[in-house]
């Protein structure tokens, strides 16, 4: 029921095309049948006895040739209608998808990769063609052109009529039987493809282990067992069915429904229950009857496929949003408060739990922690990529759900381990945050990042797209984000210390970079080499969520708790393998 | 179309083909020849003989009897063709992936092989089932009908002949203009994709600085552009579609009113015209069903190229037998590679002696990756050889290279299973004992308790449940397992908390031990440890020797050395 409504709000605004491509359609199906009844009438004017009525012969047979020409023109109508609101259609639903993608919580892209966002935006929305443009069109003409037919042959002769519907009550028999004993089982169908597709998937992406584990030239084991599998399902899934499905085949084919017209036919007109002329109808049109009810079943199957697209988008289109306050605030200072803020992905694991935490203006706050420890996520919670599930992040007294979401980012920057650059020019990389930025300001930030030389070396400067023109090193891509970051020049810098082992020289110039973009602001980095913190303000220890301890270098030694442990951990790596690992 | 149906189901399937081709036009011919009868049996019921008509009835009971054993066999002929052919063409494919080199397997390639095995093989599979039924049906019969009609009425037959002609000459001119339309239509598809994951895949950058749906314009607009293309193909296609019905049905208005002036000058019986019409209707039908056809053609015809040309991609030679190695040195003689067209080795030379420990380093870009992938055989050098015991890779079988050799990369792919399944996959056959013994020594136990369920814990698709410096544990531990004398081993570039720092330094220790290792050194202590260094830039060795000899030689590596140890002391922030 609610895929359903979700599916006649996605066509809401065209459905007025389709009713009308749907008319045209109507029309056309009724039509159709007018040119064959058409030699029937003919037959009649010229086999009357008597001299034959040459005006009305050229009559019916004009009355066919237009008919022919109106259906022409209807159903192309009707399928340009139909296909233009479909385009206009799946732009729509692909700028709503888009629009919706830029608002949900980021923590709902982990969950999903982007290629397959991309395929629901892109492959499910086309699937839907064959629903929007196609599939009511058909319907109309495969059911209306037989059913008028039927009642045209109806009327012409009862009798006859009953005889040609022998093979095709034949034929939806078996294919009624057909579907009854496949039907339970495409519940399974769809399994069997999931597992291929899944198990390709980690097939290719693990061709290198595949390779290198002496499995090399032999698709791998699980992958060719899932293909296997699929084929024995397939063939046993049909095996079940392919009989009566090649006897609907027969039964609806033309010559089966001819013989059974010709066998009656000649029958009743023998034993004079019949005109001649009244078998007409039958020879022509009831030939045609099964045709597009045979129709009629292969399109079933693109409309299943296009509905299980059309559930995929609307599914996209329902996704929670992260909700914009109606009446945002706007905060005055750059004081940033946690308090009492816990936060998980779901319920069952909490990834933060009652964190309290100031950062003062103008401080620099480290986050030290194990890997899964939560210090990223908590870095996140600043510039809104979640929200807390219990407790409040504010800047400047205003909780951050309160600030318009154009206002936030004026105040909070992320630089973020994971460098996208986008596919645009290096100036519109580096101006993402102000793309009314001039030149030399984007240049001032080249250079504080250390990255103007290598852009101002390049053929085309600043006018290179990134991915056609020029490609960047890990390095040099993480300094254009940095210089993103220091044009955006917000007093909040959220940081991702990440950069270590890269190449010396760019790990340098990354390093000085940064040095650049922390000072003076707020800062909250998210740091893995305890050392490059030491200096920071202040040192908070995350441990399964918590904060476990928190203080200067100093103090944290002191202590002598977790800190100190992991402080003399990391100088004994440095210490014991200064020999080297032999 | 069936031409590449052959090419892509393989030899093995010639032979079922060929049979359900000739089923399917036995039964097209037959058909066409039911329906020619139509016109002797109505000629007689017509003309008040109905009793001369009995023959006819006759002789198309008997052809229905034919036709029916060649339509039914047909069908299930079809029917397991199409499902038979799933297995075979999964397997083609995934024995092509094994083969291909490495190089090939970019990032839209691997993405489009998951919907090549499973959407189009279904697409494929509804070739023999269904759709090369129709195909048949709709070309054959009406040429035989038109064959029949000279035996009636010649002139009628002529005009006939004159509409298939055009016919065919409009299918072809619409399936030209589509194509065109198509494949312009594709590329704009193809890069409003790439801008939609680049949005998806961007989300935290771009919410990061403001700029959300409005902000990425170039998105909207590859949306746009993908609208007028929309457009653009539908005014390229509606002139066929539509033009193929007009002169279906303009042939059929044409033999009408021929027919009907023939008629009424006399020169052709009522009851024949009448006939003739009825058989002309059967013309018409199969033609619009073949304009119908054209998507679901269309479909079909791309699912073949794609899986052809998937399987007509060049894959790297291999001997017969592998020649004999001796020991297990590795030398890189004057090698040169590239990617499509950008050299990253320029006549590469090195050496990596047996039994010790050989780092390579060097900026990034120089072809550290790369030299490693060539000693694996990922793909073959442009010029030059690589030899490992002396023996050009190229003459080793690869499970014989293989035998020889375990790398470790950076980046390191699990499959979805348990810890104990993903280390197993150094060696299937190896005990639990040995497993967990090479688990422990790549301190692989650490992961395990940290994770519910211990060693049968799940590691998510990917490993996505682990952290990389935990997924190269895992890595570490299959080379183990693997126990093979030569390891290349790829050093993690990414920062890793020092707990995990520690581990991963202590397995390698143990997987260097005795071996001849190759190494992209990231980390200063490993670069102290090794027993000999090779300084990459350029795409050639650049300096060679000991750390001491080389910092002596106040070269490049000297430099580099210090910068090292210059990004090691960074802080941040300054201390108050």
């Amino acid at each position: 029921m609610d895929e359903a409504m979700g599916l006649s709000e996605l066509l809401r605004p065209i459905r007025s095309r389709l009713g009308a491509a749907v008319g045209l359609q109507a029309v056309a199906a009724v039509v159709a049948v007018v040119p064959f009844a058409a030699v029937a009438e003919l037959a009649r004017v010229l086999l009357a006895d008597g001299p034959v009525d040459a005006s009305r012969a050229w009559t019916v047979a004009a009355v066919a040739a237009g008919a022919l020409v109106v259906w022409v023109l209807l159903t192309g109508l009707a399928g340009v209608i139909a296909h233009h609101a479909d385009l206009d259609f799946q732009l729509s639903v692909r700028r709503r998808m888009v629009d919706r993608l830029g608002r949900v919580p980021l923590g709902w892209f982990t969950d999903r990769g982007a290629g397959g966002i991309g395929k629901a935006v892109q492959h499910d929305v086309d699937t839907m063609h064959h629903l929007v443009a196609h599939a009511a069109l058909n319907l109309t003409a495969s059911v209306l052109t037989p059913l008028v037919s039927l009642a045209y042959l109806f009327w012409v002769d009862w009798r006859m009529a009953l005889i040609t519907l022998i093979p095709i009550a034949v034929g939806v028999a078996s294919i009624v039987r057909a579907a009854k004993r496949m039907g339970g089982r495409s519940a399974e169908l769809d399994g069997a493809q999931q597992r291929i597709s899944s198990r390709v998937v980690e097939f290719v992406e693990g061709i290198a282990v595949v390779k290198m584990f002496g499995q090399a030239g032999r698709a791998h084991r699980k992958y060719a067992q899932a293909a296997d599998d699929f084929a024995d399902f397939f063939l046993a899934w049909i095996a079940k069915a392919y009989r009566a499905s090649a006897v609907a085949e027969l039964a609806f084919s033309p010559v089966t429904v001819l013989l059974a017209v010709l066998v009656g036919g000649t029958a009743m007109v023998s034993a004079g229950q019949l005109e001649a002329v009244d078998l007409l109808p039958f020879a022509i049109l009831g030939i045609g009857v099964a045709g597009p009810m045979q129709a009629l079943h292969h399109y079933s199957h693109d409309v299943e496929r296009s509905s299980a697209a059309a559930k995929r988008v609307g599914a996209l289109l329902a996704a929670p949003e992260l909700p914009v306050s109606p009446r945002p605030r706007l905060p005055e200072a750059s004081r940033v408060e946690l308090s009492r803020v816990s936060f998980g992905y779901d319920a069952q694991r909490p990834v933060l739990r009652e964190i309290d935490l100031v950062l003062e203006p103008g401080t620099v706050t480290a986050l030290v922690g194990a890997s899964g420890s939560g210090k990223t996520t908590l870095a996140k919670l600043l510039p809104r990529f979640f929200d807390p599930t219990s407790g409040a992040v504010t800047i400047g007294g205003v909780d951050v759900r309160d600030i318009a979401p154009e206002r936030l980012y004026r105040l909070v920057t992320f630089v973020l381990q994971d460098v996208q650059l986008l596919d645009a020019t290096v100036r519109d990389n580096i101006r993402l945050a102000r793309p009314d930025a001039d030149d030399e300001t984007v240049q001032r930030a080249a250079r504080a990042a250390a990255i103007a030389e290598r852009i101002e070396a390049l053929p085309r400067g600043y006018d290179s797209v990134v991915g056609r023109d020029v490609r960047f090193s890990g390095g040099e891509a993480q300094r254009i984000s940095i210089a993103r970051a220091i044009l955006a020049d917000t007093p909040i810098v959220v940081l991702d210390e990440a950069t270590a082992h890269a190449d010396p020289e760019s790990e340098a110039l990354i390093q000085d970079a940064l040095s650049e973009l922390a000072a003076g602001r707020t800062v909250l980095v998210v740091a893995h080499r305890l050392a490059t913190v030491v200096g920071a303000d202040r040192i908070v220890v995350l441990d399964g969520g918590r904060i476990v301890e928190q203080g200067t270098h100093e103090e944290l030694l002191a202590a002598d708790g977790r800190y100190a442990r992991m402080w003399r951990l990391q100088e004994q790596v440095g210490a014991a393998l200064a020999g080297g690992p032999r | 179309m069936i031409e590449r149906l052959f090419t892509a189901l393989g030899p093995e399937h010639d032979r079922a083909l060929r049979r359900l081709l000739s089923l399917l036009g036995a039964a097209a011919v037959l058909q066409g020849l039911a329906f020619a009868l139509l016109v002797p049996a109505l000629r007689e019921l017509l003309g008040g003989a109905p009793a001369g008509a009995w023959p006819w009835v006759v002789a198309l009971a008997l052809l229905w009897a034919g036709y029916a054993v060649v339509n039914y066999s047909g069908t299930l002929t079809g029917f397991r063709t199409g499902a038979r052919l799933s297995r075979d063409l999964h397997h083609r494919i995934g024995d092509k992936v094994a083969q291909l080199p490495l190089a090939w397997f970019t990032a839209d390639r691997v993405g489009g092989l998951g919907r090549l095995a499973t959407q189009r093989v279904l697409d494929i599979m509804g070739v023999p089932a269904n759709l090369l039924r129709q195909l048949v049906d709709a070309s054959v019969t009406p040429l035989v009908v038109v064959a029949a009609m000279f035996l009636f009425d010649w002139r009628l037959a002529a005009s006939m002949t004159v509409a298939a002609a055009v016919v065919a000459l409009v299918y072809r001119a619409a399936g030209r203009r589509m194509q065109a339309a198509d494949r312009a239509a594709d590329r704009v598809h193809a890069a409003a994709a790439g801008r939609i994951v680049e949005f998806a895949r961007a989300q935290p950058v771009l919410r990061a600085f403001g700029r959300t749906v409005e902000g990425h314009a170039a998105l909207d607009a590859a949306l746009a552009e993908q609208h007028g293309a929309g457009h653009r193909t539908l005014r390229a296609g509606v002139p066929g579609v539509l033009g193929l019905g007009a002169v279906a049905q303009a042939s059929f208005v044409a033999l009408l009113a021929l027919g009907t002036h023939f008629a009424l000058g006399g020169s052709l019986g009522a009851a024949e015209l009448i006939a003739v019409l009825v058989l002309a209707a059967r013309f018409v039908q199969p033609v619009i069903l073949i304009a119908e056809l054209g998507g679901a053609l269309r479909v079909a015809e791309n699912a073949l190229e794609e899986i052809n040309s998937l399987l007509a991609t060049p894959t790297l030679p291999e001997p017969e037998v592998s020649r004999p190695t001796c020991g297990v040195d590795i030398e890189l003689d004057a090698v040169r590679f590239g990617y499509d067209g950008t050299p990253v080795l320029n006549g590469l030379s090195m050496r990596v002696p047996q039994g010790a420990m050989t780092a390579l380093v060097g900026p990034s870009g120089a072809g550290k990756t790369t030299v490693i992938k060539l000693i694996a055989r990922f793909f073959d050098p442009d010029a030059g050889a690589v030899r490992v015991g002396g023996v050009d890779v190229r003459d080793l079988r690869t499970e014989e290279l293989m035998s020889l050799i375990s790398v470790v990369f950076q980046d390191v792919y699990l499959f979805d299973g348990s810890i104990l399944d993903n280390v197993r996959i150094g060696r299937p056959d190896a005990t639990d004992e040995e497993v967990r013994a090479a688990a422990r020594t790549a301190r692989v136990d650490d992961i395990a308790e940290r994770l519910p369920g211990g060693w049968d814990a799940p590691v998510g698709e990917g490993g996505s449940r682990l952290s990389g410096g935990e997924r190269q544990r895992i890595s570490i531990a299959r080379a183990l397992l693997k126990n093979t004398p030569i390891v290349l081993f790829d050093e993690p570039t990414a920062a890793l908390d020092a707990e995990n720092e520690h581990a991963l330094q202590q397995a390698m220790a143990a997987l260097a031990r005795d071996r001849t290792v190759l190494v992209i050194a990231h980390r200063l202590h490993t670069l102290r440890g090794a027993d000999h260094i090779v300084v990459l830039d350029g795409g050639r060795a650049v300096e060679a020797g000991s750390h001491e000899e080389l910092l002596a030689l106040e070269g490049r590596y000297a430099r580099f050395w210090r910068e090292r140890q210059r990004a090691q002391g960074w802080r941040l922030v300054g201390r108050a």
